[in-house]
């Protein structure tokens, strides 16, 4: 536990909600918006981290407040000991060679007017680390063949457009590891890839964590691709993480209801596989009107009279698996009739 | 819906050696820059070209006035019995001097204001475009005169008063293209590397908006040029300087229109045109080639969509009502024409619908499936067309049938439900109106009430309620404008129901029940869909049949649970083994080397040749037809006269 | 519906905030600019003592411009002024006109002008998006090539050249009169030979206004035109099978005219720059040539109260257009 490259605490953001004309003249007071409510998780060097959840679940700012892109309104995220929301100007410089970002569209995340030598160099030029000409160019081709595109002479003086969809995003992959960072944020990293292209690229970045001992978080609202590649998995539902622990654990025996859910509805590729899915109903509430108590329980199958009141926190289910749900503590409160919700 | 035409031209788009091509393509760009060289020339040399010094002071005889054109006078003499021509020719310079320097103002105000008020935003960006929103509602001539009135009319009045109200439409067109290029995902990815403001507007903010920002000046400098002209015309132009509106100012105040002095009047007058068509013209085409829009248009001429000599396929025998597909497609085969180039999108797609079948079309991105079924709703963007095949819904031939005919089968037997509902539902109509629009156009005696309550009940079918009808699309979340999408598809009660991609972007979940929904539609209703789609999951969930395509031709096609459990295609193969699986976690994912073909360089052999690992000299020469022998995919290995390892 | 109203009361306050700035604006740019009426005036020669008396009284050129605060009465100044004599309605007297109040010439000036401006505005709008419409539906084709080329022409030629060659034209040709609103020294027999009189003088005016408005507004509505005939909800209606005609009736038009609405909103300032020429040209008493005799003859207070009733006919028709763009788009609730 001492040896954690990355620990979040606590974590919370809140945006301020908008106020319509109407609202002011009403004098009603702006809903603020809970995009994250609390999390906290730890990561070890050459770990990989699933961040699960649908729209609206808090993960894309959770990734953003790891980057360092906004300052969190609560809790903190120590990385290697040092507190990333409390560095001055220069040491979130520093910060950012070690956190780099692989974003999910790579058509869009590649600056059409420039080539690839020039995307892989531009995070070496922006922190002046390459003394020389003969350096930069080595470390940029190092970064390109870390990303699988050889013969490196054959990318650096392609644009953007020449390369498909696959090769754009090993050029961002390449681009974050210009800097020789020591986490990865990775946020839908193939979502947008066609779906032969996307192993290889979930590859990479696993082979990445493996051999170069570079943790990765990689957010996706897919449980089905991060399965075989991540370490653990988080599971987030409103802003909070609802469900923590070991890939195979969370993935074998789902303690939280809506992990079970979510895991019920995920497609299998495969016609003769059996089981019954539970479909919530509705959609996931709005951040800037979270329900009482337990969050879920509004959609929860399994919601009983306690539900409503107790904001239930993390219970340890295994080792290194905790689920935050009260039927942890009472498992025969959903048996019972007369206390079921709904 | 497009994606095959993005597959080709889109990844052109923003290539900066692409533009220049584009911009020699567009003659009328030429054009406007060989007529503003013309006229640059005209400036620079008029006191070498000019017959006469109309700065010159001259004794004028009542005789000189308004002469008409002569030898010594080629345009004539004006009212001051000065030379037309050399007066035209000197005007050249006040024109473009004033556009030049005109535009130069209005572009630097305009773009420093444009680029701080969209790269700063917050209260600063609001405020300076408030200060501009009201410099645009400002008439601008009116108070050009108000102001060269109080200043005095100098050239240099003019060309600041000029310069410093012509800058808002730049103010705003830089502000907002730096507004798109500040939320792109490279400058954000650029600020995640940690890249500070300077950078970012230096490399990524000033490239992107500069070139624009040139066009624009070109088209600022035609403005300048009008409104120059306009001014000197009003009466207020510099008195010490000859220039075109000036000329038609005299000319007009003092008597030549009754002396019927033409060629005191046309001449200045279509100097102005000549130049200002010449800068509009090349400002626009400069904007065009920096910005090409391609744009769709989903109502250009109906009809073209099936090639009048498409082959049509020899009738298979009919089979016996009762088991005869509701829809056969044969030998289906589109193309689209692109730059000139005809590029075959669909080739030779065959597949059966049976009634209250599930059929899937799976494929990754650019292999024709939703140009097949493009095709066969006889909905294809326009370039494309139907060069072969038919496509038979209850016996009839699809492709033959005319305007009238197709309209009355359109969505009472065959409806849609796009991808993305939320650009397939009209916004400014409401969900319900929207619904009861296909429920009367095609049941012509229906009431307003009956098919208000008919709307009513479909979504409630689909677990909107009727309360909702009322309500306008942008109120609904995505996955509810799915549904009303759904509900609008079952207005007529067709026969079978296309669904392109119905789930694509929306959550897991919400996915879940969309599925639910179309799974529990088609066993209530008995109806046939098609589900578009990539995600192999998604098939093996709700499917009976699956027809594997890639590259535009069916790979392989079967029953779900064959297809699943013993794919014959190699493609299918790689592509099984690449989806992940949950329920079997612990197999590694392989994904397949190399990247789907483009349609302009289809591999001529099997498509999938180049990135098969079972390719051998038979694949790369001759395109295997499906079914192959022996198999129901278009692959040699199924061939028993290959016998491969 | 509340979201409405709140783009209701955003809009109007706007507007009337943009009126606030135009009448300061207005105030400032005849107060501090070089060639201060005030002064300048004083010194013209064609004004008599008592004009000069009621300058100075007006204008109080002695009191502070905006406010002193170390003034017995901080805000008795040049600028509260000049808001008490517009709350009046009191736009000061004219010089050329001996005597006449700038309200009473403006006003009547502002009545012939709309009599220009409207026809035109009108005819271009409702020529221009049928024009348009046609262009965008038939992209490529012979229409729409000639409605380009057409609003190029017209974009490129001079307002008051146009206005110069349809003058000749139309006296030559067709004998129309070319000046003025009506012919002076006439002698109506009743009333429909003077409205004969008058008709026949707008004639050529509106035209002119008309052709340069609708060059412009055919453009827009073909690139809006053009825009929504890409939208899916197009695709979806075709899929429906709806005809063409309902297709464009039903689905095309009304979302067409949302961003046509506001481009005319924004292009108000062309419609008021080519009213100003073709006035000039054919002398038409309106506002514009107003304008411009007032610059001719150094007549502040009328060009001052003719700028203020331009910007402020530009502000109010703006909001119009806004208004009737909420009233057209449900989404504006979203604001």
């Amino acid at each position: 536990m001492t040896e954690q490259l990355l620990r979040v605490e606590g974590l919370a953001k809140t945006f301020p909600g908008r106020r319509s004309l109407a609202d002011v003249l009403a004098r009603r007071p702006a809903q603020p918006v809970r995009a994250v409510d609390g999390v906290s998780f730890e990561l070890g060097p050459g770990e990989v981290l699933a961040l699960v959840g649908e729209s609206g679940s808090g993960k894309t700012t959770v990734g953003n407040l790891l980057m360092g892109l906004m300052a969190p309104s609560g809790g903190r995220v120590m990385l290697d000991g040092a507190e990333v929301g409390r560095l001055s100007a220069r040491d979130l410089r520093l910060l950012r060679r070690r956190v780099q970002m692989v974003f999910q569209d790579p058509y869009e995340s590649l600056n059409p007017r420039m080539t690839v030598r020039e995307i892989v160099a531009e995070p070496l030029r922006v922190h002046r680390i390459s003394a020389s000409y003969a350096e930069l160019r080595t470390r940029v081709a190092d970064a390109l063949t870390s990303a699988g595109l050889t013969p490196v002479d054959a990318y650096l003086g392609r644009y953007p457009f020449e390369l498909s969809g696959g090769q754009r995003q090993r050029i961002v992959i390449a681009a974050a590891l210009a800097l020789q960072p020591s986490l990865l944020i990775a946020d839908e990293p193939v979502s947008m890839l066609d779906v032969s292209i996307r192993a290889e690229i979930l590859n990479l970045l696993s082979a990445l964590a493996r051999e170069q001992g570079i943790g990765v978080v990689m957010i996706t609202h897919d449980l089905s691709t991060v399965a075989a590649y991540a370490d653990r998995i988080a599971v987030m539902y409103l802003g909070r993480i609802v469900e923590y622990g070991p890939t195979r654990a969370v993935l074998a025996e789902p303690r939280h209801p809506y992990a079970q859910a979510l895991l019920s509805v995920v497609p299998v590729p495969d016609p003769s596989f059996r089981r019954r899915p539970v479909i919530l109903r509705g959609e996931m509430p709005d951040p800037s009107n979270i329900p009482s108590g337990c969050r879920f329980h509004p959609r929860c199958p399994l919601a009983f009279d306690r539900c409503p009141t107790v904001d239930p926190p993390l219970f340890e289910v295994g080792p290194g698996h905790a689920a935050a749900c009260l039927l942890v503590e009472e498992p025969e409160a959903a048996a019972e009739p007369a206390r079921r919700l709904g | 819906m497009t994606a095959v035409l993005e597959a080709t031209t889109s990844t052109t788009v923003e290539a900066p050696r692409r533009a220049w091509r584009s911009f020699l393509r567009h003659r009328m760009g030429v054009i406007g820059a060989a007529m503003l060289g013309i006229a640059l020339l005209v400036a620079a040399f008029a006191p070498l070209i000019a017959p006469y010094d109309p700065y010159a002071s001259v004794r004028v005889n009542i005789g000189d006035i308004y002469q008409a054109p002569s030898a010594a006078h080629v345009l004539g003499t004006d009212d001051g019995g000065k030379d037309v021509l050399s007066s035209l020719l000197y005007g050249a310079r006040v024109s473009l001097v004033v556009g030049f320097s005109a535009a130069a103002i209005a572009l630097v105000i305009g773009g420093l204001v444009g680029i701080v008020a969209g790269y700063r935003g917050g209260w600063v960006g609001s405020l300076l475009m408030r200060i501009t929103d009201f410099f645009l509602v400002i008439p601008d001539l009116a108070l050009q005169i108000v102001l060269v009135a109080i200043i005095g009319p100098s050239l240099g009045t003019i060309i600041f008063v000029i310069g410093a109200l012509g800058w808002t439409t730049t103010a705003r067109l830089v502000r907002s293209q730096t507004l798109s290029v500040r939320e792109r995902k490279f400058v954000m990815r650029a600020r995640a590397i940690g890249a500070g403001d300077a950078h970012i507007l230096r490399r990524h903010i000033l490239p992107a908006v500069l070139p624009l920002m040139l066009a624009n000046m070109v088209l600022v400098i035609s403005l300048a040029i009008l409104s120059e002209s306009t001014l000197a015309f009003l009466g207020l132009g510099d008195p010490t300087v000859i220039s075109w509106g000036q000329m038609l100012n005299f000319a007009f105040d003092r008597g030549a229109v009754s002396a019927g002095a033409w060629w005191a009047l046309l001449p200045p007058g279509f100097a102005i045109v000549w130049v200002v068509l010449a800068t509009t013209l090349l400002g626009t085409a400069l904007e065009d080639a920096l910005n090409p829009r391609l744009k769709r248009h989903h109502l250009e001429a109906p009809g073209s969509d099936v090639a009048r000599d498409r082959t049509v396929p020899a009738l298979v025998p009919p089979l016996a009502e009762a088991e005869a597909p509701i829809l056969r497609v044969r030998d289906l085969s589109i193309e689209f024409d692109v730059g000139g180039r005809s590029l075959r999108a669909v080739d030779r797609v065959s597949f059966d619908l049976r009634r209250g079948e599930t059929l899937g079309l799976v494929g990754e991105s650019g292999c024709g499936k939703t140009t097949t079924v493009l095709g066969i709703l006889r909905l294809l963007p326009p370039g494309g067309r139907v060069v072969g095949g038919s496509v038979l819904f209850d016996g009839e031939d699809l492709l033959s049938l005319d305007g009238r005919a197709l309209r009355s089968f359109r969505w009472t037997r065959l409806s849609l439900v796009f991808q993305g509902a939320m650009n397939a539902l009209n916004p400014v109509r409401t969900i319900g109106d929207q619904i009861q629009e296909a429920i009367r156009l095609h049941a012509p005696g229906t009431s307003k009430a009956d098919a208000a309550r008919r709307a009513g009940e479909l979504l409630e079918r689909v677990g909107i309620g009727r309360r909702r009808a009322n309500e306008y699309p942008h109120t609904y979340s995505g996955g509810m404008r799915q549904r009303a999408m759904i509900a609008l598809a079952l207005a007529c009660d067709p026969d079978v129901i296309v669904a392109d991609e119905p789930t694509t972007a929306l959550d897991v979940m919400i996915q879940a029940q969309i599925l639910e929904l179309l799974g529990g539609i088609a066993h209530d209703f008995g109806m046939g869909i098609i589900l578009v789609t990539h995600d192999l999951g998604v098939v093996a969930q709700v499917c009976d049949r699956v027809v594997v395509m890639y590259g535009g031709v069916v790979a392989e096609e079967n029953d779900a649970a064959t297809l699943f459990a013993s794919p014959q295609h190699p493609y299918t193969q790689q592509l099984l083994q690449s989806f992940p699986d949950l329920a079997h976690p612990d197999r590694p994912l392989r994904g397949i080397p190399g990247s789907p073909p483009r349609l302009d360089a289809m591999p001529s052999g099997c498509r999938f040749a180049p990135r098969c690992p079972h390719v051998f000299d038979r694949c790369v020469n001759e395109p295997p037809l499906y079914p192959a022998a022996g198999g129901r995919a278009s692959c040699f290995l199924l061939d028993p006269a290959e016998r491969r390892p | 519906m509340s979201g409405r109203g709140g783009y209701l009361l955003r809009k109007v306050g706007w507007a009337l905030l943009t009126v606030l700035v135009v009448i300061t604006f207005n105030f400032v740019l005849f107060r501090v600019l070089p060639g201060d009426p005030a002064k300048s005036g004083l010194r013209d020669p064609r004004l008599n003592p008592a004009a000069v008396e009621a300058l100075r009284e007006r204008f109080g050129t002695d009191k502070p411009v905006f406010v002193d605060l170390e003034a017995d009465n901080p805000f008795d100044s040049q600028f509260t002024a000049y808001l008490g004599a517009l709350s009046r309605a009191d736009l000061g007297t004219s010089y050329a006109f001996r005597d006449q109040p700038v309200s009473d010439l403006i006003g009547q000036a502002l009545v012939n002008t709309l009599w220009l401006v409207l026809p035109s505005q009108l005819l271009a709008i409702i020529l221009g998006s049928v024009l348009g419409l046609f262009a965008a539906w038939r992209r490529g084709r012979a229409l729409d090539v000639g409605a380009l080329t057409f609003s190029l022409f017209m974009w490129s030629l001079p307002t008051f050249f146009l206005g110069i060659i349809l003058l000749v034209a139309g006296a030559q040709w067709f004998g129309l009169p070319t000046a003025g609103r009506v012919t002076i020294g006439a002698n109506y027999a009743d009333v429909w030979e003077a409205a004969l009189d008058i008709g026949s003088h707008l004639i050529l005016p509106t035209l002119t206004l008309t052709l340069v408005l609708l060059g412009e507004y055919m453009l827009i509505m073909r690139s809006s035109v053009l825009d929504v005939f890409g939208e899916d909800y197009i695709l979806t209606a075709r899929a429906k099978g709806l005809s063409t005609y309902r297709i464009i009736r039903h689905h095309a038009l009304r979302n067409a005219m949302l961003p046509m609405v506001t481009l005319i909103a924004l292009n108000l300032g062309f419609t008021v720059s080519g009213a100003i020429q073709v006035e000039a040209v054919y002398s038409w008493p309106g506002l514009g040539a107003l304008t411009v005799s007032a610059v001719a003859d150094r007549d502040y207070p009328v060009l001052q109260g003719a700028f203020l009733l331009i910007a402020l006919s530009v502000v109010v028709a703006n909001l119009v257009a806004e208004l009737i763009y909420g009233w057209l788009d449900p989404r504006v609730s979203e604001g």
